[in-house]
Parts: C-alpha cells; structure tokens; sequence
C-alpha cells in the first residue's frame, strides 16, 4: 500500500464522478431489491408491486442498504486507489498482538486463553444440543453433557476452530496483516456470528430448551427490529466483500497471499469435525430438515459435483443437464415397473443404480461424440434442446412414460442379503441419507483424484487452450466426451435417490430452470473447485428453504429464480470465479482477462482470425 | 396437408424475425444472446398494454385502415419495448464483462441470468399465467387455396415480416450504421482504429435485433397472448433458424426461419402428434451441426455482403 508515501496529506473527500456513479448504482441496486423482495403484481394492475414497494416503508430498509453498500464499495475504491488513508493511519495493534509481543510467556498465557474459550463454546455447543427437557443449567447438567458422544465431536470441532483462530493469529503477529480494514474484520465477524445463530434453526429442539433457559436474550436476538438492520448490515458488509476485485493472485501481483497455511493436524482435525458435522449432526434436527437435507441439500450436491466436472473441469457449458438426472429416475421407475411400459424383469432400486449409471453415460456419449466436436457455445443450446427433448418426452409421449399425470408407485430401497433385513421407509429421512452419502463421499474423493491426475490436467490444458493441447498430441474430444459422460452418469445417479424417495415421478419436475439452478450452484461456489461446489449446494439450497420457512425480508418461493437470474449476473460481473474458487480457474480467469489463453473451452471472442 | 405448409411459413416468419437478433448478435460479438427470448416477451408485453388501453373490451375495430393502424403502431410500440429490454440487457449484462474482456463463459451465465430475471420479475409484476390479448383486427379467413386457409393474421404477419426484414436489409447493407456494424462484425480491433465507435455501434446492433424481436413478441400476442414465458420455445425454434441459415449472417436467418417453420410443421400432417415439432425443430439442429455448422449461407455478417 502506498499510504505511507502520500502521509502528509490529509484525508480530503475528493469525490468525483465515478463516486456519484457508484453511490448511485448502488441505491438502484437497493430499489431493485425492494422490487424483487415487494409484493406481487398482476396483469389487470400491472403497477401495483411496483408502487407498493417503491411508495411504501418497504423501500427504507433497501434504501439503507443501497447507501451502506455505496459507502463500504468507495471507501474500498478510494483506500485502493490511495486518495484515501485509512480511518486509522496508524495502524493500532491489537490486544492479541500486543499481548504476544511482550514475551514467550505472556504469549502461552495468550494461547491458554484462546483454549478456554473455545472449550467454552463447546460447552455451550453441546448445551446446545442437549437434551430438551432442563430448566436450569447447572454444572451437574454440564457434566451430563459429557456423556453424550457428540459433545467429543464438538470438542474436536472446537479444538479445529482453536487451532485455526491461534494459527491465522500467530501469523497476524509475525508477518503483516493490514490490509482488511479492521472495522470490517470486527463487524463480519459479527455478522458471521449472527448468521451462524440463525444456522441453528435446523436444530429447532435444542433452540427451544435453549430459549426456555434465557428467553430474554432469544427474544431479543430473534424477534426484534434489530434482526432486520442487522440482516441488512451484513448483507451490505458480505456483499462488498464477496464482490471485490480479487486479483491477489493474479500474474505479477505484489500482493501476498493472505491464504490461510493448513498444517497436518489442522487438516486432520478439520475432517474429523467435517465428518462429525456430517454423520452426527443430522440426528439431532427436526424431521422438517432430516427430509430437506436428503432431497434439497444431498441429492444437489451431487448433481452439483457432477456438473462441476463438465462446468468447471472441462470448461463445458451444459444446459440440459437435468435431461441425465431425469432419465436416471426414469430408468428407475421403468425397471420397478411403474411405467406403461412393462420391462422384462423388475429389479430391485440398488440393482438400477448401476443400470441409471451406465444408461445415462451411454446418453451422454451418445450426445456429446457429435456436438463436442462443434465450437462449445453450440454445444449449450444443443444441450438446451435435448434437455428439452427428454422433458417433453417425459410429459407427452403418454404410452411410454406416462405423461404429466406421472408414473406409478415406485418401489423402495431394501436389502434382503445374508440374513440381513431391511427396508428403507420415507418415516425415516435419515436412511435415505446416510445411503445417499454412500455414493456421494466416494465421488467427491474420486472426482477430486481424477482432477489431480492425468486426466484432470488434460482437462485443464483443454479449456486453458485448447489448439495447444491438441498440438500435443492431447485427443481433445474423447477427453470431453469423457468429462460429458461422467457428469452425465452422476446425474443419474442422483435421479434414482430422488425416484426412490419421492415414490412417483412427475415431469414437471425435470424442467429447464432445474439445469440452470444447478448451474448456479457450481458457479456460486466457484468453478473447478469441489469445496466451492458443495459449500455453493448447501448454501444456496438451504437459504431458500430457511427463508421461507420463515418468510424473512418477505421472501416468497416463486421468486427464487428471480434472486438467482440476478445473482448470476452480479456474480459473472463482480466475481467470476465464485465464493470459494479453485486456485487454478482464478488464475485462468484472470490470465484470459489479460488476453493470455482462455477460461473455457468455447473457442475465443474477439481473437478470431480475420482470414 | 396445404394447410400445415401455410401454418410453417407463417410461422417461419415470425421465427426470421426473432432469429435475426441472434444472427446480429452473433455476427458482432460471436455470442449467443441467451436473453434474447425475454426481448420478445417484452415486445409482447409492450403489444399487449397498447392494446390493451386503446381497445380494450371495445370491440374489435374493422375496416382497412383501423387494421393498419393498430398494427403499424403496435409493431412500433412493441418493436420499443423489445429495443429497449435488449439496450438494458446489453448494458447490464454484456458490456461490464467486455470492459474486462472475460472469458465467453461468463457472457453465457450472464445473459442466462439476465434472462431468468427479466423473465421472473414479468412473472411476478405481470402475473405467471397467459393472458389473452384484445384483438386489434378481425381474424377472418380472406382466401381459400387448395384447401389451405389464409386469414387475416397470416396475411397481416407476411406483409409487416417482409416489410421489416426488407427494411433491416437496407439498414445493415445501404446504411451508416449498418456499415459500421458490419465493419465491427469483420474486425472489432481494425473499426476502432478507422474511428468506428464500437459500443456504440453493439448498442444498435442490439437495439436493431430487439427492434425485430419486439416485433415477433407482438404477433404472438395477438396470436396466443402474453404470459412471462411466452418467448423461451419461439426463441430456441429461432436460433435453430438462425444457425439453419448461417449464424451471423443476415439474409440466411430470413431463410432459415421459413426453412424451419415448413420442415417442424409439414411432417405433423403425417405423424399427427403436434407435441412433436420440438422434437423435429431439435433433431434438425442436431443433424444440422453435424452435417453443416456453417448453415445453409454461410457464416460472417461482414463478409456476405
């Protein structure tokens, strides 16, 4: 930062055009919101959402966040830029700092501190989820905790935190970090709190007991005024600093990464909380979530993932891809004998996963040996209209699927081996579940494997350029083929979990704005990277349902797509390479940016050759 | 069966129309316009309201001249509507992105996105249910041949088609502007040195496409009324048109528009299912990209003049 070069200045507002503009947009953005979030329309009074939310105290809370939103986005561009210094010049040390500085011992007592407190909030983690029936905490009720298991997996999940907080703190103290404008640091983390206090809906039981203990903070924390300028505050904060022009990993950047350094234990420990999150943590919410997790949550991390390789591996653009998902559950339905169609022998659903599997993959070659071979954008509205071939097929062609009055009752999961009996029940979500994790945590690893293998950098080579890579030697179509075909045979994997769990399929389920919605994910995440992937599934899966369960800022579930055309664009403006992106598809989108290569594998815009 | 041929080229006309926004597009920037449906749906929209405050529940107004003055200024007025959806969609959607030259990707997403909200807020302003539009001529059959139906609304879309691509043609062949759009469409690099300013002239090129989807959103207001999704299937049938033509290129989406109404609509004749036309308009792109990307004329709006 060059605001030691310019000290002797002081901090003048020089505001120009480009800051009006800004302001600017961002108030309309903020009006553009109250629409969206304002009261519907209709055709005999087209102005009434309108009007009613332009005209109405609906628009103030927007408009406060138009002008936050304006605020944050140019004292960031002006701080950039070096007309502004920093609301504090000096940077002032912190207490953690400061402390460490005097000595090794004080430092000690520093992390003995850091551990305590996150022994405490384990504790109250696991007060959390104890047992509903209490009316005062006590430390006989404390120790009781202790003999539930899960309070271990909240220790470890502590200790992970513990061990990020001290790490990315030590190297606070070592090396400089003073380039997060600390306000900023201090209010994200309150809102990330106040998120993470709204997360625990899904443990609905354990809120209540916690409610019943001290109803006087619940109260205010969930049922004030307050939420709503809170929401709006960390909206504006999480949105400026979502949308920033991240280049710190740009070619020739001065900036060091601010990454956070994974040691060993961390990396373990962090599993072992993951894996706790996701085997033990499901048991304590209320069935509403159980049911929620399993269809809107686990079967999209799958379609997601799946269409991360042909999206983000490949550099592909896939619009028909619910076509596969919808084929996998069609192939269900037809070998338990739910179609007009009879089939010549009915199988059980766990001997149809691998039929789905390889019936939607023979789709996929089937259609991807043609149309890859095209330059990529055609390759996207031929998906487009396959997608809506087989969507068409699925509601029309009456004798073979049904039509739209939907297929008959499909039968369930069961296991009869071995003297082993068991039948999954939709009483029991979690069953389903736990299944579904079956195939969904070996895919990650070897979708991830694969990425780091041969085959994934021929990928990469692939859509970085791909007239190079063929130069190579590389045979660019099979190897897209290749990524077409196993985004295409997980899609039908996850067709036959949702066959099976919701008993009859409808077609209005597989239409278009599915694909795009699953495109959303892999792009909301951050192409090309697994973690983004998932991390875009849950959250953009959950928020919905969580916001209209409880229709917070007046969300209605028909908008959904509405709020997801818009993030889309705002994404692909400000963000392109998502919340959590790949290292690697960074640097690509940046480097394409720059003229160097291109991001994707649909031949370049504007260096055509003029021949 | 003469009938079905009658319906494809009337159809056919309206796709030409549509198809020519992707076509200008493609020619300029070599991309497809994702957003192009909600152009039309604007266009139709726009019809809808003019008709909606000048007819009404009145009724239907008769007579030649009534006739040509509900449609010229309902293709005006809806050509506006559909001319300023695609100046927004430009603006919002594709110029941020070509300031910072990203990669075509994110164009694609963007476009999808500014098309799922501009489809979604009609929904949710308009309602998401199709409405029927008053009508602004009666649609009476005008002449019988082979037993092939002509009616007044097959009659009205021939003429105001042909006039409006006929006009579109002197504009992107004889014009200032249409030079200057062809000259970008060659060589955006090249135009720029020679002064071309090249926003400006994508800015029309959008707005002349939108003009022309504005248009066909009118007709198919009258035809089947407005509704949020009304554009999404005329809009795919038309880039199967365009790229039947030769994408970025003119004259080829005027022909490939009526190539594909004859070949999605006669066939129904014998197979009798009309769900099947989709089928037909997607395997005929399919066997289409596989046989002749290049389309039935040839690619490149700069250089088929």
């Amino acid at each position: 930062m060059s605001v030691q070069a310019t000290a002797p200045k002081k901090r003048n507002l020089s505001l120009n055009g480009d800051d009006v503009r800004r302001m600017c947009t961002a108030i309309a953005g903020g009006l553009v919101l109250a629409i969206m979030t304002g009261p519907e329309g209709s055709i005999s009074e087209p102005t009434y959402g309108v009007k009613t939310s332009l005209l109405t105290s609906h628009v103030i809370g927007y408009l406060i966040f138009g002008v936050i939103l304006g605020c944050l986005l140019t004292y960031r561009a002006k701080v950039q830029d070096g007309t502004w210094r920093r609301i504090r010049s000096t940077p002032r040390r912190t207490l953690f700092e400061r402390a460490a500085a005097v000595s090794s011992i004080s430092r000690y007592a520093l992390l003995a501190v850091t551990a305590l407190a996150a022994a405490l909030v384990t504790l109250i983690f696991a007060d959390f989820s104890g047992p509903v029936t209490r009316n005062k905490l006590s430390v006989h009720v404390l120790a009781h905790q202790f003999l539930y298991t899960r309070t271990y997996g909240y220790l470890l999940l502590a200790l992970a935190l513990w061990f990020t907080v001290v790490n990315q703190a030590m190297r606070l103290t070592t090396y400089r970090l003073r380039s997060i404008p600390r306000p900023l640091f201090v209010l994200g983390a309150v809102i990330a709190i106040f998120f993470f206090s709204l997360t625990s809906d899904p443990f609905l039981p354990a809120r209540f007991a916690w409610r019943s203990l001290n109803p006087a903070v619940a109260n205010s924390l969930f049922h004030h005024w307050t939420t709503y300028l809170w929401l709006i505050l960390g909206l504006a904060i999480s949105l400026s600093w979502l949308f920033k022009r991240d280049r710190s990993s740009g070619t020739g950047s001065p900036r060091r990464s601010r990454a956070l350094v994974v040691t060993p234990p961390m990396r373990f420990l962090t599993y072992v909380a993951a894996g706790f999150i996701v085997f033990e943590a499901p048991k304590y919410m209320s069935q509403y979530w159980q049911i929620s997790l399993f269809q809107q949550i686990g079967v999209f991390c799958l379609l997601a993932i799946g269409l991360n390789i042909v999206v983000g591996f490949a550099g592909l653009l896939d619009l028909g891809y619910v076509a596969f998902y919808c084929l996998g559950a069609y192939v269900t339905a037809y070998f338990c004998g739910a179609l007009p169609l009879q089939p010549p022998f009915h199988l059980n659903p766990f001997l149809i996963i691998p039929f789905a599997i390889i019936i939607a993959m023979l789709s996929g070659v089937l259609l991807g040996l043609p149309t890859l071979r095209l330059r990529g954008d055609y390759l996207a509205i031929v998906t487009l209209g396959f997608g809506e071939i087989v969507y068409v097929l699925a509601n029309d062609w009456t004798t073979v699927t049904g039509g739209s009055a939907g297929t008959g009752a499909i039968t369930n999961f069961s296991i009869h081996l071995f003297g082993v009996n068991y039948a999954w029940n939709p009483t029991n979500p979690l069953s389903y579940y736990y299944l579904l994790l079956g195939i969904l945590i070996p895919a990650i690893f070897l979708f991830d494997f694969l990425n780091h293998s041969k085959v994934g950098r021929t990928w990469a080579a692939i859509r970085e350029d791909e007239v190079a890579a063929q130069s190579l030697g590389i045979n660019a179509l099979k190897y897209k083929v290749m990524a077409f075909a196993m985004g295409a045979s997980t899609a039908g994997a996850a067709g036959v979990f949702t066959a099976v769990k919701v008993g009859h399929l409808f077609p209005n389920t597989f239409i278009l704005q599915l694909s795009i919605s699953i495109l959303v994910l892999v792009i909301f995440g951050g192409m090309g990277s697994i973690v983004g992937v998932l991390l875009g599934a849950i959250v953009l899966q959950w928020l919905p349902s969580y916001m209209n369960f409880h229709s917070y800022l007046g969300f209605q579930e028909a908008d959904l797509y509405l709020y997801i055309g818009a993030l889309l664009v705002v994404m692909m403006i400000f963000r392109p390479q998502g919340l959590v992106p790949s290292r690697r598809r960074r640097r690509e989108i940046f480097d394409a940016e720059e003229g160097l290569g291109s991001a994707d594998a649909l031949g370049a815009i504007t260096q055509e050759q003029p021949s | 069966m003469f009938n079905f041929l009658l319906q494809g080229i009337f159809t056919g006309l309206i796709f030409s129309l549509v198809a020519l926004g992707y076509t200008l597009v493609y020619g300029v920037l070599r991309l497809i316009n994702f957003a192009h449906s909600e152009v039309l749906m604007t266009g139709g929209f726009a019809g809808y309201f003019f008709l909606h405050y000048t007819i009404g529940i009145h009724p239907v107004p008769s007579g030649l001249w009534a006739t040509i003055f509900y449609v010229v200024l309902g293709v005006i007025i809806s050509g506006a509507g559909g001319t300023l959806a695609a100046l927004l969609i430009e603006r919002f959607a594709y110029r941020p992105l070509r300031r910072r030259n990203a990669p075509k990707l994110a164009y694609l997403i963007s476009a999808i996105g500014a098309s799922y909200f501009l489809l979604n807020l009609f929904g949710k302003e308009f309602g998401r249910y199709p409405v029927a539009t008053s009508q602004p001529f009666n649609n009476h059959v005008v002449v019988t041949i082979w037993g092939g139906q002509i009616t007044m609304y097959d009659l009205v879309i021939l003429i105001a088609t042909l006039a409006l691509l006929f006009s579109l043609d002197r504009i992107v062949y004889r014009s200032k502007m249409g030079r200057a759009i062809r000259a970008v469409a060659s060589d955006m690099e090249t135009a720029s040195l020679m002064g071309v300013n090249v926003n400006r002239t994508i800015a029309s090129t959008f707005a002349l496409g939108g003009f022309m989807g504005g248009a066909a959103g009118f007709f198919l207001a009258i035809n089947q009324g407005v509704s949020n999704n009304m554009g999404f299937k005329p809009a795919l049938f038309a880039f199967t048109a365009a790229v039947l033509g030769g994408i970025g290129n003119v004259r080829g989406a005027m022909v490939g528009g009526v190539i594909l109404g004859i070949a999605m609509f006669t066939p129904i004749y014998w197979l009798g299912q009309p769900w099947l036309e989709e089928v037909i308009a997607f395997s005929v792109l399919v066997l289409l990209l596989l046989f002749r990307p290049t389309g039935i004329l040839g690619e490149r709006l700069g250089r088929t003049a």
